[in-house]
């Protein structure tokens, strides 16, 4: 198994509005106040709901404007996703995962099927260039002027363009490996050894900061 | 493909990027392999630290505002349970008391009868959730819809069965008859003349509704006929009761 229990510890995403500059290690507490946010949010907790999304509807929405660009769109599975958590929060199961993976999972699932029915209604191009040029609202980036995107950022940075490549076409794209394959014109061979070694690669970078960030 | 071939594919698998067919071969592999589930969350959480690469953005307020009266709009269909006070018991009190019984047995009929609309409202929110389900299996490319008829006993009953490319399905079946207590209907995957291969079993509600989620079977998913029969209730491997519902074959 590769790094398994090494890395179980290490990912750790605190939300955007608790990151203090001042102290790059990230509380355990904080993680699980998140999972005991979860756990209200399943007892129906509505005030929980509301603050889960407080803490997360930056990133979420960035990631979601990153695979849709179309705000609007993005704005709607956004609601989706939260609604999913008020629903399946009793599902929630907290030695599977972190809060910020099973939230995040979520987001990118619903982001990638919204932009596979919008593809398949031709409206993304039109309305992606509509959305390009919107820029960051200073409090969004305020909020989350973090650490942890400039770490994951410098780690991406230092992947050679033929793995990041691959990544980024299947996380933000949704792109199958043969799709990659067939979009960058590389045997599929190639293709899945880049973007496995790729991963493997970001995933050390990610967890050779563990010492001193709190992934 | 061995256990190593699968765990070569989880780090694919963990950005959803496996191809249809390995997807399909990887889930079937998941579903008996606790190592490979368990590295697979590790790299799920590896590829969960991508997103925080994405330009961070301000959502418009109006999402928390729909956000959060969609969410009321579904509490206000608890019923909110107020406190009683004691009052302090006297000669007075206590003739009162005559006078409370009946109002005591109407509180408790109106109790008893918001205790039953909240569950049938229960029942209607999980009915009308797992429609979503339904239509968002029907929404994702690739997937395909077989329509199974009623035949003999099951004439007038119809379903449909969704499946999409990683063998995720979801039966929903209407106008089906009762079952005598102890049976229930059992789905089945039938590929050529092979054996039928057992599906899940259930019961239908009072109104002929039924809804199962299932993992189909790989053989099944180029081309197979489905078909419902009535078996005893904990399923049998192979059919013993008549058909009540058929499709024609999938292609």
């Amino acid at each position: 198994m590769l790094f398994c229990g090494y890395f179980r510890s290490s990912i750790r995403f605190s939300p955007a509005p608790v990151y203090s500059p001042g102290n790059r290690l990230q509380p355990e507490r904080e993680q699980e106040s998140d999972v005991a946010l979860i756990k209200a949010i399943a007892a129906r907790d509505e005030a929980a709901l509301a603050q889960i999304y407080d803490r997360y509807r930056v990133v979420l929405f960035g990631l979601l404007m990153r695979i849709l660009n179309n705000r609007e769109e993005a704005e709607d599975v956004l609601q989706e996703v939260f609604l999913q958590v008020w629903r399946k929060a009793e599902d929630f199961d907290e030695t599977r995962g972190r809060p910020f993976t099973w939230l995040v999972t979520m987001g990118r699932s619903r982001g990638i099927d919204r932009l596979r029915t919008l593809a398949s209604r031709d409206r993304v191009a039109e309305a992606g260039a509509r959305e390009a040029s919107e820029a960051t609202s200073d409090a969004a980036h305020d909020a989350f002027k973090s650490e942890q995107r400039g770490l994951v950022n410098d780690a991406l940075a230092q992947l050679p363009d033929e793995q990041k490549g691959p990544l980024m076409l299947a996380y933000f794209d949704g792109l199958t490996q043969s799709e990659i394959a067939t979009h960058l014109g590389a045997p599929l061979g190639t293709v899945k050894t880049r973007m496995r070694t790729g991963l493997i690669k970001l995933r050390e970078l990610l967890a050779g900061q563990d010492a001193s960030f709190g992934f | 493909m061995v256990h190593e071939d699968f765990k070569e594919m989880i780090p694919a698998r963990a950005l959803s990027a496996l191809d249809a067919a390995e997807a399909r071969a990887f889930n079937d592999h998941l579903s008996e392999c606790d190592e490979c589930r368990m590295e697979l969350e590790e790299w799920e959480a590896t590829a969960a630290a991508m997103a925080v690469s994405a330009k961070p953005m301000e959502p418009s307020p109006k999402v928390r505002e729909r956000l959060l009266n969609e969410v009321r709009k579904e509490l206000d269909t608890v019923p909110q349970v107020i406190p009683f006070r004691s009052a302090t018991r006297n000669l007075w009190t206590s003739f009162g008391l005559l006078g409370a019984i009946p109002a005591v047995v109407m509180i408790t009929v109106l109790i008893v009868g918001v205790v039953m609309l909240w569950r049938e409202n229960g029942a209607l929110r999980e009915r009308v959730a797992r429609s979503e389900e339904f239509m968002q299996l029907v929404n994702t490319p690739g997937s395909r819809v077989a329509e199974l008829n009623g035949v003999d006993g099951g004439a007038g009953a119809t379903a449909k069965l969704v499946y999409d490319n990683a063998g995720r399905a979801m039966l929903m079946a209407d106008k089906l008859p009762n079952v005598p207590a102890g049976k229930a209907y059992q789905l089945w995957f039938i590929v050529g003349n092979n054996p039928p291969m057992p599906g899940k079993t259930f019961v239908p509600q009072p109104d002929g509704k039924g809804m199962i989620k299932e993992q189909m079977p790989q053989a099944a998913m180029r081309s197979a006929v489905f078909a419902i029969t009535v078996e005893p209730a904990s399923g049998m491997p192979a059919p013993t009761g008549p058909i009540y519902l058929r499709s024609s074959a999938v292609n």
